[in-house]
């Protein structure tokens, strides 16, 4: 009986060609985006559950309150992980990491790499990164143990066995290769090329609870543990702040556990790379979710307009004696072959699409991974729900009836109409919605991109600093400051477009303290950034000497810069900050305050910075460039950095797109909505093209008496467009406030955003009543221009 | 009134050439009463709508109140069209979703008469043919007699100098054929309205004051 059912659908999809075409590929357009965001959405969802304790690794981080203001940090002291360990039987190991970018040389060979991790002895043994070779248990069990990567290993020994060779780090330091992992998978928050061990770490003799760089995950006995574990740590890091640390009043230190399957998704502190908000990946499924009901709406819509023409075949089939069952799965089958021919043709589209889709979305799907059993049944799966979906309206409507009614005068459609108009609205609302949605992304993130941020972030070129360029910073400095093109040369612990180090600042008079930003300069950082400087003056040549490193570490004195939040966060007007005492460690005075400039990302707002001049710690260099050629200043720089720096190569990145950078989540964001809002559109309209067909063909003969009553073309459009015309109206109207409501709740999460502007929703709005009338006037125009004698003729 | 010179029609079916018209040339004066008569297929709604300008010959010319038809612009000769002629079918080709006021309104709305005057003279001719009653009526709810005899006001309604009427009675029975044969006559009559139509019945071509034969796409005298 099936394959009776089947072959009858199968002849009746060659029977109705241009049906069977549009609803394929509209289902197939669906489905692909379905596919597309089903794996975004299934890579983001497995991070890090491939580890087999997953259950039972939790992450430690930091909250912490020395002032007045609440600091929360993924990033922990060397004290934490030990310390829990010892003290917590609910604990059965600990792993702290670094992550380091460090400068390997093996013989000739030499790379400066960014994934480079420092971690401890456990860390092959509590997360399942598989060792290709090497003992998990021992890899990491000595100082200047180094585990790299198979692809590491190609790089550095080419065919060679690495175990047991030697790899030199960041210039001096020997370590020796005893493990060889494989490559780290995509859906990990932490990854790395290479894992040296925690102990060749100076910082790892001494356990501290502050400077705090490193993240701490503990391995549980028993993954219910993690609240009384918590419960404990909370009690124990009172005693201790009040012991150790001799916090008073508000003040407070405590530590938070995460699972580490809830890191990636719904933390709101980054590790090593930014987390992604969970909140993305429901809007992606609801928006996968409506593509896929546009598109069964399409079949639905098409199905029932289509079936005026098939009342005579259904009409016979009963007087033959079909009962209402068979007339269903009929033409189920029918819904159900036609949507195993577009799941067909999906899977086609997105091994095209995929490698574009990968660049939007920052992954790295391979086409493959389409044809593992696993896809293949969710796709089976798929297909019965969308076929039930976009089938079972049309079979219900065409299985019922009367035989008498329907052999005389087809099926009734008063019923389906309205339903029909009512799917047309819902695409439409969808569409206006999606087109509204990804214009006010896109406007915040040029917002973000092109606002001013205080700082000068373009053409300036940020060049490393490590300990060995440190020793000679001055005199690189001012080479590179003699080059041509270059306007200025600063440097900074780090860059500002993102300043992490936290810090407390205490006045002298009046004792206050309050918890603040740091960073530390050389003397040139406000000329370099044009910082603006509303009160006070720059650093001087008195500032200079006295902040000079030759002094010796004890005999320094800071000079300080703040920002106005900083002076506001005081109590002082800027001007009357200007020559205070300060104290953040040393005692300095109060040089400047500077307006404020936005050193976090744009989600939150501009807190205290205090600037103080220290070039002991200056990690990076920026180089304002001021010529139009970039290319042959690099060349310069590159010039000058090989003949005073031999340790490490010329590597250097752009301030703006590190800034960039930091939007990414959003950028991909924008992307993913931008392509599936135009998919969502291209939908809709196929399917109002396919209505306004049918509609086109039921109207020929009404079409044809006005035409020889004297009507033009342009009176024949604007007839048919009416009815459709009224229809998107309505879904503008819907849509509107519902877009409204969730781009201003998307917005909300920036700190600095955009008015909602009316123009936007004027624009949808007529952008999607032109794309609709045009589609159905590529339909309309065609009967309008047709001889009216032809449609009269075919009553 | 109309004069048709040469006028052939075929259709390409099977890359052969079918005439449906052959060298048809024809004339016909202002105020005639013409009935066309033949045998199904002889190509009898090909003329009358190659003459109402619904269709174009394959060769031939047509001048219609002097103007040559084919040789005018696509708007020029909707124009004339639309000042000059109106059709009656065998299938009234109502519009089933509007009332009877509505339909006789329709090709008025379409020569952009003003909506004052569209009433007045949409009342004149419910008035004249006394159908007023049926005004808000819809087609399904009227017989096939008044049915025709709304689709011959509507193709009056613009006054048009030539009535083109294929099979207007071929649906009806004949006391209601007569009706509408008569009222053709007397349109003829007092108004001097031109009037062409097919028909199959002898009785009813008899009502006109001029009969053609066409016997496979020729005139036969
Ligand atoms: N588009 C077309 N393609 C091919 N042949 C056509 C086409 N239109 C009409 N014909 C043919 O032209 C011939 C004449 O048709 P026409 O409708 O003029 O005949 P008729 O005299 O009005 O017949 P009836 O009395 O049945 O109405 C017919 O044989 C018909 O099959
Ligand atoms: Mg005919």
């Amino acid at each position: 009986m099936i394959r009776n059912y089947l072959k009858i659908a199968l002849r009746n999809l060659q029977k109705n060609k241009r049906y069977a075409f549009i609803n394929l590929i509209g289902l197939a357009v669906g489905i692909m985006g379905c596919l597309l965001i089903g794996l975004y959405i299934w890579h983001e969802w497995s991070y890090d559950r491939f580890h087999e304790k997953a259950d039972r690794i939790v992450r430690v981080t930091w909250e912490f309150n020395f002032g007045d203001v609440l600091n929360e940090t993924a990033l922990t002291g060397t004290r934490v992980g030990p310390e829990f360990n010892r003290r917590f039987p609910e604990t059965e190991a600990f792993v702290r990491l670094l992550k380091y970018p460090r400068v390997l040389a093996v013989a000739d060979k030499m790379f400066e790499e960014k994934n480079f991790l420092y971690a401890d002895s456990a860390f092959f043994t509590v997360f399942s990164f598989p060792l290709l070779e090497g003992n998990p248990a021992t890899v990491l069990d000595a100082p200047h143990k180094l585990v790299i990567t198979q692809s590491m290993a190609k790089k550095y020994f080419g065919s060679q066995n690495p175990i047991g060779e030697s790899i030199t780090v960041g210039g001096d330091k020997e370590f020796v290769v005893s493990g060889i992992a494989a490559d780290a998978s995509d859906n990990s928050q932490i990854k790395f090329d290479f894992v040296g061990s925690f102990t060749s770490l100076n910082a790892s003799k001494e356990e501290k609870w502050s400077e705090a760089n490193y993240l701490t995950y503990l391995l549980l006995r028993d993954e219910e543990a993690i609240e009384t574990l918590q419960a404990k740590i909370t009690a124990y890091m009172q005693e201790v702040g009040k012991d150790e640390m001799q916090l008073t009043g508000n003040s407070y230190t405590t530590y938070q556990l995460e699972p580490l399957t809830k890191v990636h998704l719904y933390s709101q502190l980054d590790g090593f790379e930014p987390n992604t908000n969970v909140v993305y990946l429901y809007v992606l499924t609801a928006v996968a979710l409506l593509i896929l009901l546009i598109a069964c709406v399409n079949y639905t819509n098409l199905s029932t307009a289509q079936s005026a023409g098939r009342s005579a075949e259904i009409g016979m089939r009963k007087v033959m004696g079909a009962g209402r069952r068979e007339i269903f799965l009929q033409f189920i089958s029918e819904a159900f072959l036609l949507v195993l021919m577009a799941v067909g043709v999906a899977v086609g589209f997105t091994i095209l699409v995929l490698p574009w889709f990968n660049q939007l979305a920052g992954k790295e799907f391979q086409p493959d991974l389409l044809l593992s059993p696993f896809i293949f049944l969710m796709l089976l799966g798929l297909s019965v729900v969308v076929a039930f979906i976009a089938g079972t309206y049309p079979a219900v409507v065409l299985s019922g009836g009367k035989v008498s009614k329907i052999l005389k005068s087809g099926f009734s459609f008063t019923g389906s109409t309205s339903l029909r108009k009512g799917l047309i609205v819902f695409q439409f609302v969808v569409s206006i919605f999606m087109i509204i949605a990804t214009v006010v992304i896109l406007q915040q993130l040029s917002f973000i991109k092109n606002k001013d941020l205080g700082y000068s972030r373009e053409q300036v070129v940020v060049l490393p600093v490590d300990a060995q360029i440190r020793e000679q910073y001055d005199l690189l400095k001012n080479a590179l400051r003699q080059a041509p093109g270059v306007a200025e040369v600063g440097g900074a612990y780090e860059e500002p477009t993102h300043i992490g180090w936290g810090d407390g600042l205490s006045t002298t008079e009046g004792n206050k303290r309050i918890t603040i930003n740091a960073l530390p300069a050389d003397e040139h950082i406000v000329e370099t950034l044009d910082l603006e400087i509303v009160a006070g003056s720059n650093f001087t040549r008195s500032d200079i000497q006295l902040a000079d490193p030759a002094r010796g570490g004890d005999n320094i004195t800071y000079t300080y810069m703040l920002n106005e939040a900083a002076a506001s966060a005081l109590g002082w007007t800027p001007e009357e900050a200007i020559g205070k005492k300060v104290a953040k460690g040393r005692e300095g005075i109060v040089r400047a305050v500077v307006k404020d400039f936005h050193f976090r990302s744009l989600h939150e707002p501009i807190g205290p910075l205090v600037i103080f001049m220290d070039k002991r710690l200056v990690g990076a260099m920026f180089v304002k460039l001021s010529g139009r050629d970039i290319a042959s200043s690099l060349a310069q720089l590159e010039k000058i950095w090989e003949q005073r720096v031999n340790h490490r190569p010329f590597e250097y990145q752009f301030l703006d797109e590190n800034y960039q950078a930091m939007y990414k989540a959003e950028q991909r964001i924008a992307g993913v909505f931008t392509a599936f809002s135009v998919v969502a559109i291209l939908l809709a309209c196929l399917g109002l093209f396919a209505l306004t067909a049918f509609a086109m063909v039921r109207r020929s003969k009404e079409i044809g008496i006005r035409k020889i009553l004297g009507a033009s073309v342009q009176d024949i459009l604007a007839l048919v467009s009416k009815d459709f015309v009224q229809l998107v109206l309505i879904a503008i109207l819907i849509a509107i406030p519902l877009s409204f409501l969730a781009v201003s709740q998307w917005l909300e999460g920036f700190t600095y955003r955009i008015e909602i502007e009316w123009w936007v929703f004027l624009a949808a709005s007529v952008l999607s009543l032109l794309i609709a009338f045009l589609t159905i006037c590529l339909q309309a125009i065609k009967t309008a221009y047709h001889n009216p004698v032809k449609n009269l003729r075919s009553e | 009134m109309i004069q048709l010179q040469n006028i052939f029609k075929w259709y390409n079916t099977a890359n052969r050439p079918t005439f449906i018209l052959k060298d048809v040339s024809l004339t016909i004066d202002e105020g005639a009463f013409l009935s066309i008569m033949g045998p199904s297929g002889s190509g009898k709604t090909t003329l009358l709508n190659i003459m109402g300008m619904l269709d174009q010959p394959s060769e031939g010319s047509y001048h219609f109140m002097g103007q040559d038809v084919f040789n005018l612009k696509e708007k020029q000769r909707k124009e004339l069209y639309k000042q000059y002629i109106g059709f009656v079918f065998q299938a009234y080709h109502l519009l089933d979703e509007l009332t009877v006021y509505e339909n006789i309104e329709t090709p008025l709305l379409y020569q952009g008469v003003k909506s004052a005057e569209r009433k007045a003279m949409v009342g004149d001719m419910l008035d004249r043919f006394r159908i007023v009653g049926k005004k808000d009526l819809f087609p399904s709810q009227l017989s096939g007699g008044q049915q025709q005899l709304v689709g011959v006001v509507r193709a009056l309604i613009s006054k048009p100098k030539l009535i083109l009427a294929d099979e207007p009675t071929g649906n009806l029975n004949s006391t209601q054929g007569e009706e509408i044969m008569q009222l053709f006559q007397q349109l003829n009559k007092e108004e001097g309205v031109t009037i062409v139509q097919v028909t199959h019945s002898e009785k009813n071509a008899a009502f006109g004051n001029r009969i053609i034969q066409l016997l496979d796409g020729q005139v036969q005298d």
